[in-house]
């Protein structure tokens, strides 16, 4: 967004009440240089046209965000607030059959709605805005999962639809740029060109004064808090039709995102200085820096350690500007500042210089791994064009689990460094951090511009990432699945250790086993949206109903994925479930959480079982209180995985195959377009000690 | 109901129901609950259940008393999660090296305790925004810790790591008890000790405070560290309770936290509240969850009634100080 503040008759008194903003675009502007430096295409226009995509979600809750925090206010409720609103614009669309415009339009009533209740709750009931929106945030994400039970998924949307999010205008531009470009402009024109920006300064600065000064206080919060709802319930058409779906997770943790930007670019978290062009400023300093790593093979943490540095350094930078009044902050009324600017200064050029070394020692490490391995082993002969244009001659194999911070996976990327090693190939291993069902969209997005051989993802959202799988398909990289599928039309071959099928009537043959055919047992999972406990809830309640009718399913309780939290609800429903004779625990860290609370219960007549690795488990599979755990060999898993993408990059793995040799692993059967590594593996007190992972 | 005369028990009753109405309804909202509870599902009251309960809630209320005194200092610290994660897993690793459970527990609490100091630092000495602060620190905290352990469990743990060591019917009444004594220590301290009194006062009015004598300053960066010590004691007893270390422990807890001392009365504007009403503030979050698996609801709609009560604690807030 242009701004053309020298040229305004009224820009000195605008200045005095607009944030500083000379450090920010020579952050953008280094950020920019490092990255085209050591990152593989990143300056393209290609790459500029999908940061500008991935900016249009977080960008929308954040230009409407700016003014909220100007007059001193603040909305957490905004990603919940998008989860609700992809979920009621799912409803409108299937469940009551409106045509697309007529959802689109009851979704954004939605958020209005919404965002009046906030606006209302603040300034009839005076509430600070932290609390209330504290409260709707829960409210909002509850009512989502709620009304879905969270499980309730809403796809196929028509394609005039998805263009919206996922199509492109012409020069390769994003479909949704327009749109965020006009609501950028629209929150641009409120916050800087209208009389209502200066009143949500001075409200900002004072409310009491703008009270006094005749402005209409509560009215104008009110509308901020309005216009915050109906922004964000915007934001959920759009992530809807990028992904593809709606679903009661949508936004999870945009609100920190957004509020990031919004102070970055110079917005007082205390009110009353605050400019849209800054957030934008500090959006794309967001941005640029999820993507730069990227493409430059560092990982992920390091973006997420940098914005919190930069963050630091640009306020820390901002506090050397003389501010406005402060009627919040009590210590720096009345001290003066002594030598505090070069202090700041001294600090902060520190803290930026040992980044940069950071940065550039990390670059170096990986551009000489990449050489060593190079020169190691002879590449391939028959790579694919591209890779021949590029510098490495090897392969280069990427590949993403579903969330970097899980022991399950740190396994399976033992056996892909394993089979990569033994090939020679270059092995990218990326995936989310965290729980936000679009970040697996956005590293594939940044695969397909840096360019490799062949993606391998294991899916977490199976319509949200097919889309992206496709379009890296069309661009001659070969796509293969791991652990869990996408459609089947957007990869070449699904890497198949066992099925949802498998695993439910694993899991439910050895409950049935352990209740002696008639009981009642309850489940822990990760939580209720996660894709894949729902297709494993959905094959042991249909393995139960077919095989076993006198078992019963007591209870369902999610633990978010900590074991503390399993150990809670396991407590819980021993004590207030007597008859739960046996627990399932269906993610990692719920096994040993459950076998804790049943420990700690001192119940001797409660079992657990699970799905969860062999190294959380061996204490408590010895003790006798976990009967045994469901897995496959997870590193075998990372393994076949790489072995089966070299083949594909070389040839040697063709459609229509029906076997194929993987190193170690000798040779496999194909069924269709399924490896299939084997069945999954039971593991008892008598085999539990051979494996190590 | 009675005339307010200031003399007869009667007009001192109403009196201290006027000072603390904010604690009172939200007892009010828990005792609703308890009875409901009570009819529909009296298991809930068995010692087991109260024992989970207590022993599960323990680290939240040493975090909340932390929180609680940032709070009455006008200032909010959001990166008590990753505090939180980070210092179980510091005291998991000393206790692998093999250091004796004296030593695993100061350094846990030493760790914490310059955490916290750094965010005192950022909000006392530099004068960062302390929701800007701490939100960089949590960033800085969280991603950091996953570069480094990936989400892997530390495990191996020595036996005396488990319930320092002493058996788990001890230890359960060891982690109660700390929680317990850092409760009454701090809510006695906080109306009794000239420290005490002054987080009060710079809660109140800094400037008024600082021509009282108290370094605002001062008070601010103690209360962080003191912030950071009690989130490293709170991840300590979280961490006692199992055999290994889960590096995600923290997540989520800054707003667990947070809710529970606002529905508790402490005001966000600073100087306003008591560590009674947080103490009721925890008791009732963390009720609701077992209370819904008690009383057979859905989990899904656990995150909405959660936000409703929240909204109804501080709606109630509101009305009292319309009718004034």
């Amino acid at each position: 967004m242009a701004t053309a503040e020298g040229l305004d008759p009224v820009a000195a008194e605008t200045r005095s009440r607009a944030p500083r903003l000379a450090v920010l675009p020579l952050l953008l502007l280094s950020e920019i240089v490092v990255f085209s430096l050591i990152g593989t295409n990143f300056f393209t226009m290609a790459n500029a046209y999908e940061i500008l995509r991935l900016s249009v979600e977080i960008g929308l809750l954040a230009v409407a965000l700016t003014p909220v925090i100007t007059t001193g206010g603040i909305d957490l409720s905004v990603g919940s607030l998008m989860g609700l609103s992809a979920v009621v614009f799912g409803k409108l669309w299937r469940d009551m059959g409106a045509p697309i415009p007529v959802a689109i339009a009851g979704t954004l009533g939605c958020g209005a709605v919404a965002g009046s209740i906030n606006g209302v709750l603040i300034t009839r009931g005076k509430i600070p805005p932290l609390i209330v929106t504290l409260g709707t945030y829960s409210l909002a994400r509850g009512l989502a999962e709620g009304l879905t039970g969270g499980v309730d998924n809403f796809t196929h949307f028509p394609p005039s639809f998805l263009a919206l999010g996922q199509g492109y205008l012409a020069w390769g531009a994003p479909t949704q740029a327009p749109l965020f470009a006009v609501v950028a402009i629209l929150f641009w024109m409120l916050l800087h060109r209208m009389a209502i920006g200066r009143g949500l300064s001075a409200i900002g600065y004072s409310a009491e004064g703008a009270r006094h000064a005749g402005l209409p206080v509560e009215r104008w919060v009110a509308l901020v808090y309005i216009l915050s709802g109906l922004t964000a319930s915007l934001a959920a058409v759009v992530y809807a039709s990028r992904l593809g779906q709606a679903k009661a997770d949508a936004g999870t943790g945009y609100e920190l995102a957004a509020i990031t930007a919004v102070v970055l670019g110079g917005t007082s978290i205390f009110g009353g200085r605050g400019s849209v062009h800054g957030t934008l400023l500090g959006l794309f300093a967001i941005v640029i820096l999820q993507i730069g790593p990227r493409l430059a093979d560092l990982p992920a943490e390091l973006a997420g350690v940098a914005t919190g540095v930069i963050l630091l350094v640009a306020i820390g930078l901002d506090r050397r500007q003389p501010a406005g009044p402060r009627p919040q902050f009590p210590l720096s009324q009345s001290e003066t500042l002594v030598v505090k600017n070069s202090q700041v200064a001294v600090i902060c050029g520190a803290i930026l210089a040992a980044a940069a070394i950071n940065l550039a020692g990390n670059a170096y490490l990986a551009r000489a791994l990449v050489r060593e391995r190079a020169q190691a082993p002879p590449g391939s002969t028959e790579g694919s064009p591209r890779a021949a244009l590029r510098e490495h001659p090897p392969l280069t194999i990427a590949m993403m689990p579903k969330s970097k911070g899980n022991a399950y996976f740190i396994a399976c990327r033992k056996g892909a460094e394993e089979a990569a090693a033994e090939l020679g190939v270059t092995l990218l291993w990326d995936g989310p951090t965290d729980p936000d069902p679009a970040k697996q969209n956005e590293v594939v997005d940044a695969w397909i511009t840096r360019g490799v051989d062949v993606i391998a993802v294991a899916v977490e959202n199976r319509e949200g990432v097919s889309s992206v799988l496709r379009k890296a398909r069309e661009r001659g990289i070969k796509v293969i699945t791991w652990d869990a599928d996408a459609d089947p039309d957007a990869r070449d071959f699904f890497v198949n250790q066992a099925t949802p099928e498998g695993i439910g009537r694993a899991l439910m043959d050895n409950a049935a086993r352990i209740l002696g055919g008639k009981g009642s047992f309850a489940i822990i999972t990760a939580s209720l949206t996660a894709g894949n406990m729902i297709a494993w809830q959905k094959c042991i309640e249909a393995r139960r109903s077919e095989k076993y009718p006198n078992i019963t399913m007591a209870s369902l309780r999610p633990c978010d994925d900590l074991q503390k939290k399993a150990f809670d609800e396991t407590t819980t429903v021993l004590n207030s479930n007597p008859a739960v004779k046996l627990f399932m625990a269906i993610c990692s860290p719920a096994v040993p959480g459950a076998a804790e609370a049943v420990k700690q219960s001192g119940r001797t007549d409660v079992k657990v079982i699970g799905i969860g690795l062999p190294n959380d488990s061996k204490r408590y599979v010895h003790e006798g209180i976990t009967d045994c755990v469901v897995l496959w060999n997870t590193r075998d898993l990372g393994y076949l995985t790489v072995q089966a993408a070299v083949g594909l990059a070389r040839g040697d793995l063709k459609p229509g195959a029906v076997r194929y040799s993987a190193g170690r692993l000798g040779e496999l059967r194909i069924e269709g377009t399924d490896i299939l590594l084997g069945q999954p593996y039971l593991f008892t007190k008598d085999n539990i000690d051979q494996f190590d992972f | 109901m009675n005339s307010p005369a200031a003399e007869s028990p009667w007009g001192r009753l109403i009196a201290v129901i006027g000072a603390r109405r904010r604690e009172l309804s939200v007892l009010l909202a828990y005792v609703v609950l308890l009875i409901v509870l009570a009819v529909t599902a009296p298991r809930f009251f068995r010692a087991d259940p109260i024992r989970a309960l207590l022993v599960s809630n323990s680290s939240v209320l040493v975090a909340a008393v932390g929180m609680t005194m940032v709070i009455l200092c006008r200032q909010i610290d959001i990166s008590i999660g990753s505090l939180f994660s980070v210092c179980g897993v510091t005291a998991g690793l000393l206790a692998r090296m093999g250091l004796p459970m004296p030593l695993v527990a100061l350094g846990t609490l030493a760790a914490g305790a310059i955490l916290g100091a750094i965010n005192g630092l950022f909000v006392a000495g530099l004068r960062l925004p302390s929701i800007v602060a701490t939100l960089a620190t949590m960033v800085v905290l969280r991603e950091s810790l996953r570069y480094a352990r990936e989400g892997e469990f530390v495990r191996d743990l020595p036996s005396s790591f488990q319930w320092f060591g002493q058996g788990q019917a001890l230890g359960q009444s060891a982690v109660v008890a700390i929680a317990a004594a850092v409760f009454v220590v701090f809510a006695w301290s906080l109306a009794n000790v000239t420290l005490g009194r002054a987080v009060l006062a710079v809660g109140s009015d800094p400037e008024a405070a600082r021509l009282a004598g108290i370094p605002p300053r001062g008070v601010v960066f103690g209360v962080f560290t003191l912030m950071g010590l009690l989130a490293g004691l709170a991840a300590l007893l979280n961490a006692i309770r199992f055999a290994d270390v889960d590096p995600g422990s923290g997540g989520g807890l800054e707003l667990q936290v947070i809710a529970a001392v606002v529905v508790g009365g402490t005001a966000v504007t600073g100087g306003r509240g008591s560590l009674i009403g947080t103490l009721i503030g925890v008791a009732l979050l963390g009720s609701i969850g077992p209370a819904l698996v008690f009383l057979d609801a859905k989990p899904q709609w656990e995150k909405a009634v959660q936000g409703l009560i929240i909204l109804a604690a501080v709606a109630t807030d509101a009305l009292d100080r319309q009718e004034r």
